[in-house]
């Protein structure tokens, strides 16, 4: 472990790392904040401008980009009650509150500083579990990497809440669109309506910049832009008082974030709701949360930010997305050549131990950057989105462009931004059609090769013990939540038939 | 006498939801009806290049119709018990907080100076001129049908002043041109002008 981190070291800390490194987290911060853009559009549009680099640099900028922009969302969800991203939504009731209360600065500190404490704490985690789950992937055949595929699904499905059917829909829209082209392991071509240019599928990138960029400018345009900032900050001292109230709850959300980061799907926004409802339910200061309480700014901000360090585990060490970010990156792996998996451990210890030692170095660079420039950042709001969205539109295009120097790419982003308007506006969830994008191929090849193992018979997904159990997690993750429910609405129903009669 | 349960009001679904998912559903069943074509299982019984594409077909079919009589049937009860229950709670008040800056609102306007319909007009205002654009490249060149496209959306969509719009629109060719031309050494087409 040592070596390995020692071998991390000399890769991040290379004068080139470094640089791009503080781009990443600079760019991630600035991208985070600004509404319509978030982390997953960001490293979509950005992932062009990365082609010449090194492979590792890339990544580390790339890397940079994501975790910077947890930072970065809660500047605007602070101050101007609009979140650069979906993870800092919840930032908008105590975070806002405390801004309207003249704790603007104070907000944004207990904000940084939950980031780093629960950053800190998860990249330890991080560092521990990814090379030992990787090494034990090892074991895995093509009936272990099918039915954990399967569960990855399976999760992001179940996670989707009250939109779980949306979920499947999406998840089974993004293998569908992952199809099209000539198929893995058999030599038809599918969905391909004769043409050439989707005879190799279509391009993973310009769907993404399609879904995230072009989407979310339309999306913005429909909602109407934002409103300037109201709420003025004169200083980031936070009181003894507010730091003591603020440390409990960014420990119980780094756990919280963490586990449910390291499931594949969960991802950081359902952590922020979840540990702002915890803090809600049994905090001793439950009564305040919703009117400018410290614990409601520093649970979800930690939350979001291990949970976005803690995806990374399934996305490094099984080639599983944990996030629809984390996915997009597994993309911009794939295209310098590298392929996430238990193997990349093996394989390529430079680049994935320099680009976890990178996580921590970037975020020393953001508590640097967030806590004294915050209000030097909280300018940049004030830039109008008019202005914005055309650049934004002209970057994505090219970029796309880029990626194959193929101009079909540019229609397929058009096509990919309707669908990503309508998807928006009718609330479809984007991260299973993203999951299901990512892992189409592999799902394929592992069915192909598990088919013929088992010569046709399914009784494979039963034959070891892990496969067994993540076979079995993934028809549970399914039809648990429905099952679940049902019973549910049966016992209300009759609990409320009960007091009818007692009416009576 | 058995007093009347109250239940919630049933919200009718929004025609333009419903008709989306309809979409998806014969999405779903269009995948369904060509996997089958594809080949769903080989001889030896192994699966065949249409396995996937029936499945899944059969995933968005089937889910899409449970859908739309979910959003009719559906009494938008609630239950907070539930483990994703608790974050459902949070997420809609933290959405309905989304943008509330405490001061009332005058009218529909937004922060543009547009009403509702006017920005549905600027969406197909944008979406037209990025297939202008596009149809375009083969003429006037990649690079300048995207500065065209921006200088249109700033001045005719945005209605900005001249000035910052052309400043706008420079800015935008020049950082692209020298991050993909100049630094990656990508070739973008020139069109039939063959200009930059």
């Amino acid at each position: 472990m040592l070596e390995n981190l020692q071998l991390g070291f000399e890769t991040a800390v290379s004068p080139d790392n470094l640089l791009w490194c503080f781009i990443g987290v600079l760019l991630g911060t600035v991208i985070g904040m600004l509404p319509g853009l978030g982390s997953a559009t960001g490293v979509a549009i950005l992932l062009p401008v990365t082609l010449g680099m090194e492979p590792v640099t890339a990544l580390i900028m790339l890397a940079g980009i994501y975790y910077g922009s947890q930072y970065g969302a809660s500047i605007s969800s602070i101050l101007i009650s609009t979140p650069g991203d979906s993870s800092s939504v919840v930032l908008t009731l105590d975070g806002y509150q405390m801004a309207r209360k003249g704790r603007a600065g104070a907000a944004l500190a207990i904000s940084a500083m939950s980031s780093f404490f629960a950053a800190i704490i998860s990249l330890i985690g991080l560092i521990a579990l990814a090379a030992p789950v990787a090494a034990f992937a090892l074991r895995f055949g093509p009936p272990e990497n099918l039915a954990i595929i399967l569960l990855g699904l399976a999760t992001i499905v179940s996670f989707a809440g009250e939109n779980m059917l949306r979920g499947i829909i999406m998840a089974a829209v993004g293998l569908l669109i992952s199809m099209i082209g000539v198929a893995s392991g058999f030599a038809t071509a599918r969905f391909t309506f004769g043409s050439i240019n989707l005879l190799s599928g279509l391009g993973f990138i310009a769907v993404l910049i399609g879904l995230f960029a072009i989407g979310e400018v339309l999306h913005q345009i429909h909602r109407g832009g934002e409103k300037p900032i109201k709420a003025g900050f004169k200083d980031l001292i936070v009181t003894k008082s507010e730091l003591r109230r603020s440390f409990m709850p960014a420990a119980r959300g780094t756990g919280l974030g963490f586990a449910l980061g390291v499931l594949p799907g969960a991802g950081a926004t359902l952590a922020s709701f979840m540990s702002y409802g915890v803090e809600k339910s049994f905090s001793k200061f439950r009564k305040e949360i919703g009117q400018g309480a410290p614990e409601g700014v520093a649970a979800p901000e930690a939350s979001n930010n291990a949970a976005a360090n803690a995806s990374f585990i399934p996305t490094l060490s099984l080639g599983i997305p944990g996030s629809g970010t984390t996915a997009i990156l597994l993309g911009a792996f794939i295209i310098f050549g590298v392929q996430p998996g238990p193997l990349l451990f093996e394989q390529q210890p430079a680049l994935v131990w320099g680009l976890l030692v990178s996580f921590f170095i970037g975020n020393l660079f953001l508590i640097v950057l967030n806590l004294p420039l915050a209000p030097v950042f909280a300018q940049i709001l004030r830039l109008p989105y008019s202005y914005l969205y055309p650049i934004i539109l002209f970057i994505s295009l090219i970029g796309a462009f880029a990626i194959g120097n193929n101009t079909f790419a540019l229609w397929v982003v058009l096509v990919a931004g309707v669908l990503g308007y309508f998807m928006k506006r009718f609330d479809f969830p984007a991260a299973p059609l993203v999951l299901g994008l990512v892992l189409g191929p592999l799902l394929e090849k592992y069915l192909v090769q598990t088919s013929s193992l088992g010569q046709g018979s399914w009784s494979i997904m039963f034959s070891s013990p892990i496969a067994s159990v993540f076979t079995t997690g993934a028809i549970l993750a399914l039809i648990g939540p429905p099952v679940a429910g049902i019973i549910r609405r049966m016992r209300n129903s009759k609990k409320s038939g009960r007091t009818d009669k007692t009416r009576v | 006498m058995v007093s009347k349960t109250t239940q919630p009001e049933r919200k009718k679904p929004a025609t333009s939801d419903v008709v989306g998912t309809a979409i998806l559903g014969a999405v779903g069943a269009f995948a369904l009806i060509m996997g089958f074509g594809y080949g769903f299982l080989e001889e030896d019984g192994q699966v065949g290049p249409g396995f996937l594409p029936v499945i899944t077909g059969a995933f968005i079919l089937a889910a899409s119709l449970t859908e739309i009589a979910r959003m009719y049937l559906a009494h938008g009860e609630r239950s907070t018990s539930s483990f994703m229950g608790l974050a459902e709670t949070v997420e809609e008040e933290a959405k309905a907080a989304v943008g509330r800056t405490g001061e009332p609102d005058e009218e529909e306007v937004d922060t543009f100076g547009r009403t509702s319909s006017e920005r549905n007009w600027a969406i197909v205002k944008v979406f037209a001129l990025l297939f202008v654009a596009l149809l375009l490249i083969p003429v006037i060149g990649l690079l300048l049908s995207l500065t065209a496209m921006v200088l249109a959306i700033v001045l005719w969509v945005e209605r900005k002043p001249l000035l910052p719009g052309v400043l706008t629109t420079i800015g935008a060719l020049a950082v692209a041109y020298s991050i993909f031309v100049l630094a990656l050494g990508v070739p973008v087409p020139q069109g039939i002008l063959g200009l930059i």
